[in-house]
């Protein structure tokens, strides 16, 4: 099978021994939307500038359509990068800006102009045309730099935090036209964010990154569900990750550990000891199948925000944790500070990982 | 009271100060308008452009031969235009190369400034020294040049430098990952931001070398450079024509300056440039 986009134990490690990236593998089909996620100094901004050539890698290989591009300097790449920035260039107009990339390129001036002006139309940009770019809101420049880095038709959309500078309004529209932009050209797509929602709401997968290393790649809900490492547990969604001893082997391919607060089911490999718990997986008041987790504790505080109940549960042991609840929900509407709740868990929603 | 008379007070001090800076030059000036049969100093006569006409060669004959300026002027002003063009080039390019550390880059950096740090009469003694050993002729246009080249690159370096510090790298990478070749994207993207900084820079190598003076007595040879054919005309007597001729060249070093105002202000009309983007 020929990927679009193949990045084989890929690694960068300055010369002063500083490791920024290692072992990273990945393997992208055409027209997948991958997100790279991960904390500011996690290694992915420079995995995307490996991509594009702007970083040389020091390990490993990339292929784009199965051509090793690992040492190709940048503007030979089929790639183009969006920048966080936008980077257009100031001393041009809207159209001489995405005309740019075509100008290089041996081709009929009409030809040119047509593909300039069917980009500007779908960018909704024909009006600014001939305006300089530096007058322009964010998000219209946003929109040139995307239209910029499409009209050379590249094989793979690299984008570095495209909607950093923009506000959560104009975030939330440019996300969803980037979303259907993407499904449309069906070119590749490769996403920098250090964003959750980002991350989540747009890509068909996502690489989670941390310090240089990639800890998780799955489609979003899997990594709301099943996270892999302790710090996709910690830095996806909202668990209560709970410590334990690896135990036996349960039926129905459920797996025990031995925790504080007793024995826990859950859903894992042998030799997992650490439960992770979504907090809108736990049942308040209930336990219903035998086996199920249940944890003691008192109401420490209650939060309604919109549709969604936020509790926090003071446990026996003093540790406080966070269960999520509908708003409406009887427990949600009943349930004051001090009161005495059982919280109970289905073990097919815990995750059990490797500590 | 005292924020009262603070500010009276600063403005005397300003224009005292500015007084002192530019007295000279009106001093000059009013003098270079002396009649004919005045000396360089005060009391004015008679007011004339009798000196300017004289510098021209538009007075008739008198007993004070013609300023000895016209081929130093075009010497001056060639050597500075070749010195600014190679200058600012090496500059530009140089500068450039320290955008990424490099292996020496350190010793590197001093040694282009050190052209700008030693004396200019020992480097001057030190090369006619030199061409005299190696039996190499000295003239304006070789070893002059290749001093003012020496003294000015450091100017242009360093102008360049800055700019470059403040310069956003990632319009070069969007040019890049366009697919448009490095080459391209200096001539088409960097050039065009970097342009009020060139300007700066051949503004700096420009003066330096038109006035340039300890470097150049002693390596321009027999063909004298305008700074030394001034400083001959005062070891015999001095008469109102190299007021006049100060006059002159003030005005021109003014035209330069309104030039490079007026392209400044051409070329950085975008107010958000992309080399200070303070993104």
């Amino acid at each position: 099978m020929l990927y679009d986009l193949e990045l084989q134990s890929v690694g960068k490690t300055y010369p002063d021994g500083t490791v920024a990236v290692s072992d990273f593998d990945l393997k992208v089909e055409k027209g997948e939307f991958v997100a790279f996620l991960g904390p500011s100094g996690c290694g992915k901004s420079t995995t995307l500038r490996m991509i594009a050539g702007f970083e040389e890698i020091t390990n490993g290989e990339i292929l784009i359509m199965g051509k090793n591009i690992s040492h190709t300097p940048p503007e030979r790449r089929p790639t183009s990068m969006i920048f966080q920035n936008y980077a257009l260039f100031p001393h041009m107009t809207v159209r001489q800006n995405i005309a740019f990339g075509l100008d290089v390129k041996k081709m009929e001036t009409a030809e040119k102009k047509r593909k300039v002006d069917r980009i500007l139309d779908m960018f909704d940009l024909t009006e600014f045309a001939d305006r300089t770019a530096d007058r322009l809101s964010g998000g219209q420049r946003q929109r040139i730099a995307l239209a910029r880095g499409l009209v050379v038709e590249p094989e793979i959309l690299l984008l570095d935090e495209p909607l950093g500078a923009l506000d959560a309004n104009l975030r939330r529209i440019i996300q969803n036209e980037l979303k259907l932009l993407q499904r449309d050209l069906g070119i590749t797509f490769v996403f920098v964010t250090h964003a959750q929602s980002e991350a989540l709401g747009l890509s068909d997968r996502v690489v989670v990154m941390s310090n240089g290393v990639v800890e998780q790649i799955s489609a979003p809900k899997e990594l709301y569900t099943r996270p892999a490492t302790p710090f996709v547990a910690e830095f996806i969604g909202s668990n209560t990750i709970i410590e334990g001893k690896s135990g036996k082997m349960l039926d129905g391919g459920l797996q025990q550990i031995e925790t504080p607060y007793g024995p826990m089911a859950g859903v894992g490999t042998a030799g997992a000891d650490m439960a992770v718990i979504p907090a809108e997986s736990f049942r308040i008041g209930l336990r219903e199948t035998p086996g199920e987790i249940a944890l003691e504790g008192t109401v420490a505080s209650k939060k309604l925000v919109g549709s969604i109940g936020y509790i926090r549960v003071k446990l026996s042991d003093g540790r406080e944790i966070d269960v999520e609840t509908h708003a409406g929900s009887p427990e949600a509407q009943s349930l004051s500070a001090g009161a005495s709740v059982t919280l109970g868990v289905d073990p097919s929603s815990v995750t059990l990982i490797h500590h | 009271m005292q924020v009262g008379l603070l500010r009276p007070a600063l403005a005397l001090y300003a224009a005292l100060f500015l007084l002192f800076l530019y007295g000279p030059m009106i001093v000059l000036a009013i003098l270079s308008f002396q009649s004919q049969g005045g000396g360089p100093q005060f009391p004015i006569q008679e007011w004339s452009v009798y000196w300017y006409k004289h510098l021209l060669g538009l007075a008739e004959t008198s007993r004070v031969s013609q300023l000895p300026v016209g081929d130093s002027l075009i010497r001056s002003l060639v050597l500075a235009f070749l010195t600014t063009v190679v200058s600012v080039t090496l500059g530009t390019m140089s500068a450039e190369a320290f955008r990424t550390r490099f292996k020496g880059s350190g010793p590197v950096f001093y040694l282009i400034i050190l052209g700008m740090m030693v004396p200019g009469v020992l480097v001057g003694l030190g090369v006619a020294l030199l061409s005299n050993f190696l039996d190499i002729g000295r003239a304006w246009w070789s070893t002059s040049f290749v001093l003012h080249v020496v003294y000015t690159f450091p100017f242009a370096f360093l102008v360049m430098l800055a700019i470059f510090n403040r310069f956003d790298r990632s319009v070069e990478e969007a040019s890049l990952s366009l697919g448009v070749s490095p080459a391209q994207t200096f001539r088409r993207v960097t050039f065009p931001l970097i342009f009020p900084g060139v300007l700066s820079a051949m503004l700096f190598s420009f003066t330096l070398s038109y006035d340039e003076f300890s470097r150049t007595l002693f390596t321009a040879g027999a063909d004298l450079t305008l700074p030394l054919a001034i400083y001959g005309t005062f070891s015999v007597e001095i008469y109102p024509n190299v007021f006049a001729f100060g006059v002159l060249t003030t005005l021109f070093s003014f035209t330069l300056l309104v030039i490079y105002g007026l392209l400044m202000k051409r070329f950085t009309r975008n107010k958000r440039f992309a080399g200070q983007e303070d993104a």
